[in-house]
């Protein structure tokens, strides 16, 4: 599984990287700091990523299912 | 094979194809419960919004996506969350330009970067963001909690306070002004008492409020020109930023971005703890589980910020004339996004009405939607934290004193005037 960050619907509200703090990394703004390209989750990570994804008010985050 | 799933509602450029037209068996209900017809005829500030407000909201989400005021200039009002977040995302369509309310009282000074757009708004949020991320804010919790103890202290043996103006209305001030700010807390309550008065009294009364709040400020960012900087927020925001012409914002933009931010640093943090703090007085059982289980507080914090939104709606104004769910909005007019209703959307929250602690996914709007997300939303998060596992491990055991219920109000912001609690 990946998830991508849309750069231009991240607001940086936080509540990915709060989730899932190992799959999100946030920049000094406190914004996703990678975004636009497809971020690797690992087994152990996917429920997190799937809560992180969900609870984006801004629905920025998309999971791509392989 | 690679399938690409967003979560519900991933319609983020197309409108929902919903019409708000609205049935008359709706608006005879609606006529009978509030007085008003709440489809065609809402009115923010009319008090069955204050004494009805959960029904009010549920009703406007289920029942119609776009609603119409007809007061003084008029305005249109969006409560479900697809298309709250579609206005709130869409500033090109939306703008914060004219300001975050309708009938705008004559004199009032323009918010810097609340009411601007992109580049303006951005040069400045870039600028301010760093102050109030997450890592900054995760600095000041030592603070905060002291602060949290040392508002106790002062009321704690007498087994009884008055919770929103001994400690609600003081701590979220204490916060700002200490660690971001650098403004003395000695001039706070009146600060205070300003942003109160200038957002509740009648629109006439509010410029003088508004006004002592610029000139206490404008002295005080004078003052900090003058001296070497301390890395504060406040010193960024005497320096200023670069527009994009090239040239460094004037000052009058400076003045106007301190005033927002101390507006939005003392008004709002206090309503959810005092509500919070109302609910665990009522629900001894939930009291306990934060209590046995503090690790639960910071989703409890959510869920707190979901039902007991402190900014019940903002504005947006209109660049052009265009179409939403079969209102044709007009050039200039105002666009309110109801976050408080939002995050009661049963399309995106489960038992909206229900207050659950513990709900897993907490997906609520009260810090905004779209670029300008509530600075803050970090700090308060954090003071909210440090307010219930500290109050929790002082005084566990708290009840609403008798006969002392407490006082809403409700406009574009929603506050308790009092929380009488005995332990």
């Amino acid at each position: 599984m990946k998830v991508i960050v849309d750069p231009e619907l991240c607001t940086g509200h936080g509540r990915c990287w709060t989730n899932a703090p190992e799959v999100y990394t946030i920049d000094d703004n406190g914004y996703n700091a990678v975004t636009g390209v497809p971020i690797d989750v690992p087994p152990e990570h996917e429920e997190a990523a799937r809560l992180g994804a969900r609870t984006c008010p801004e629905r920025a985050i998309s999971i791509i299912e392989e | 094979m690679t399938t690409t799933e967003r979560p519900q509602g991933s319609d983020r450029q197309v409108v929902p194809a919903e019409v708000s037209l609205v049935d008359d068996k709706a608006i005879a209900e609606s006529i009978a419960k509030y007085g008003r017809d709440i489809y065609n005829d809402f009115d923010i500030d009319d008090p069955v919004v204050n004494e009805k407000f959960h029904d009010v909201l549920d009703d406007l989400v289920e029942k119609c996506p776009v609603a119409r005021s007809n007061v003084g200039e008029g305005y249109y009002v969006v409560a479900r969350q697809p298309l709250v977040r579609h206005v709130g995302q869409d500033w090109k369509t939306y703008s914060s330009a004219r300001g975050y309310q309708p009938n705008r009282p004559e004199g009032l000074p323009f918010l810097l970067p609340e009411e601007c757009d992109p580049p303006i708004h951005d040069n400045w949020r870039h600028a301010l963001n760093p102050f109030m991320g997450p890592q900054s804010v995760a600095k000041f919790e030592p603070v905060i909690r002291q602060d949290c103890n040392t508002l106790i202290d002062l009321f704690i043996d007498r087994g009884h306070c008055e919770f929103v103006n001994e400690f609600g209305a003081k701590l979220p001030g204490w916060a700002f002004f200490k660690n971001v700010m650098g403004v003395p807390i000695d001039d706070l309550d009146k600060l205070v008492e300003s942003v109160e008065r200038g957002t509740f009294e009648p629109p006439e009364d509010r410029p003088k409020y508004f006004a002592y709040i610029f000139e206490y400020l404008d002295n005080y960012l004078k003052e900090r020109q003058k001296q070497a900087s301390k890395g504060e927020m406040v010193d960024l925001i005497a320096a200023g930023v670069k527009y994009e012409d090239g040239d460094m914002a004037p000052y009058e933009d400076r003045l106007s971005v301190l005033v927002d931010m101390v507006f939005g640093g003392i008004a709002t943090t206090t309503y959810v703890m005092a509500d919070g703090m109302r609910y665990l007085a009522e629900h001894p059982e939930q009291r306990k589980r934060l209590i046995d289980n503090p690790e639960l507080i910071p989703q409890a914090v959510e869920e707190f910020a979901r039902v007991f939104p402190p900014v019940v709606a903002l504005g947006r104004a209109a660049t052009r004339d265009v179409e939403l769910c079969g209102r044709e909005i007009k050039k200039d007019e105002f666009v309110m996004l109801c976050y408080a209703a939002s995050s009661r959307d049963p399309r995106v929250v489960e038992n909206p009405a229900e207050i659950n602690i513990e709900r897993e996914t907490v997906l609520h709007s009260a810090f905004g939607v779209g670029p300008h997300r509530c600075i803050g939303s970090n700090l308060a998060r954090a003071e909210l934290r440090c307010v219930f596992e500290e109050w929790l491990k002082r005084i566990p055991e708290f009840s609403l004193q008798e006969g002392q219920e407490p006082i809403y109000e409700t406009g574009i912001l929603r506050t308790m005037k009092n929380l009488h609690l005995v332990w």
